[in-house]
């Protein structure tokens, strides 16, 4: 059973099945918990599958390199940069699942902040280079 | 707990012979509960009437709006227990990310929209800005959660001692970006925590489904959609509500007995009628 999930979630969910740009939805904790259905492509899964899954979970079936082949830490992903800072954060890395092609993505993460300053969690967009 | 629907319309009062019976009062809910205390819900015109049944014996009044759109707000100013020195009244409303609920509602509350500046009300005025947890208002037990519905808006659970549930919801849209409704979990659906397993649900209806999808994102629903989330949220009993000013009364029986044939609910269903009493 999924916990209730705020508005600003639901409607986040919501626009995610709404667009052709892979979306992919985590909570405050970094627990991914949705991604739309252009972003099964990416994670070679479909969200109906995996349901929703802790952050060590998700960030452990993708490999990700930055643009000179360096590992990049889960930490030091968009989302979890996003949560530990709480700002915006755009950067192009090489992202691949497990048994997967590498991919070259644009990936751009924000937070999103309730009306009391409250982190929700956060949402990022994956464009292909 | 007794509620009692005093203003069932949404959007615009609409008096007349063709509203007569569903009632022509924008949104106002009064529950009175066992020991005494007076909830306030929405405080649109049907709130002049409910403030003149409340007795001077009462010393404290509790008003939850769910947002400050008008129809929700303008019967405020005429709420005679307001210019009761005597009187605690608390007003609980949703917050904003940038301007205060008391700034908000002095828009309404001041020259030249009203005469009476809310500072110059008589009565003791408390404001609370919500969702703020579980909050104790006399024997009750009152949450609140933001709803899909422009602008901050929030919906309302209210727990008497003895566990029934009365949920409020009646500006809600939660089929919006559905292309299927409802197609997601409880816990993905706007409201859903707030209206599980409720007693009685006071949700919007003020669509009829054909007229629905020209009004997407407007913050309503359809008869179908306000049934189709009470079977979701396991509700014992649906009060359709927010009715329509372009509705009359045969209208709105048309579309309601049209949505029944279709969804057959299993819940019990009644449409909400100004003047109506719910005891649960």
């Amino acid at each position: 059973m999924t916990s209730a999930k705020s508005i600003q979630i639901i409607l986040a969910r919501q626009l995610a099945n709404c667009v052709a740009t892979p979306m992919l939805l985590v909570d405050d904790q970094n627990a991914l918990i949705y991604y739309n259905e252009p972003a099964e492509a990416i994670f070679n899964q479909r969200f109906d599958e995996t349901g929703e899954m802790p952050a060590a979970e998700w960030t452990s079936r993708f490999t990700a390199v930055d643009d000179d082949r360096n590992p990049i830490p889960p930490n030091d992903r968009p989302m979890g940069r996003v949560l530990a800072g709480g700002t915006p954060v755009s950067q192009s890395m090489w992202m691949r699942v497990s048994g997967g092609d590498w991919r070259h993505l644009h990936v751009t993460a924000f937070p999103l902040v309730g009306e009391k300053g409250q982190l929700f969690g956060a949402m990022s967009i994956f464009w292909a280079i | 707990m007794d509620v009692t629907l005093w203003g069932t319309r949404g959007s615009l009062a609409t008096p007349g012979a063709a509203t007569a019976r569903y009632g022509g009062n924008t949104s106002c809910v009064g529950v009175i509960g066992r020991d005494g205390t007076v909830l306030v819900l929405d405080a649109g015109t049907g709130i002049r009437g409910f403030g003149m049944t409340i007795d001077t014996s009462v010393r404290r009044v509790d008003i939850l709006l769910t947002h400050l759109h008008m129809d929700h707000i303008q019967g405020l100013g005429f709420f005679a227990p307001l210019f009761r020195a005597d009187l605690e009244v608390h007003i609980w409303g949703p917050v904003s990310s940038h301007i205060s609920l008391r700034e908000r509602l002095m828009r309404y509350l001041s020259p030249p929209l009203f005469p009476v500046s809310l500072r110059e009300l008589p009565c003791m005025i408390t404001l609370h800005e919500v969702p703020c947890g579980e909050v104790a208002i006399g024997e009750f037990r009152v949450s609140s959660t933001l709803v899909c519905h422009p602008g901050p808006t929030v919906g309302y659970r209210i727990t008497d001692a003895q566990g029934s549930v009365l949920t409020y919801l009646p500006d809600h849209e939660p089929a919006l970006g559905s292309s299927v409704f409802p197609s997601l979990p409880l816990a993905w659906t706007s409201g859903g925590t707030l209206a599980a397993g409720a007693d009685l649900l006071i949700h919007d209806s003020q669509f009829s489904a054909a007229e629905y999808p020209a009004h997407i994102g407007w913050g309503h629903s359809s008869f179908k959609d306000a049934l189709a989330f009470a079977e979701l949220s396991q509700v014992k009993h649906l009060v359709p509500f927010h009715h329509d000013p372009s509705h009359t009364d045969v209208d709105i029986d048309r579309l309601m007995h049209e949505a029944m044939a279709e969804s057959r609910p299993s819940c019990r269903v009644t449409t909400a009628l100004e003047g109506a009493t719910f005891r649960i």
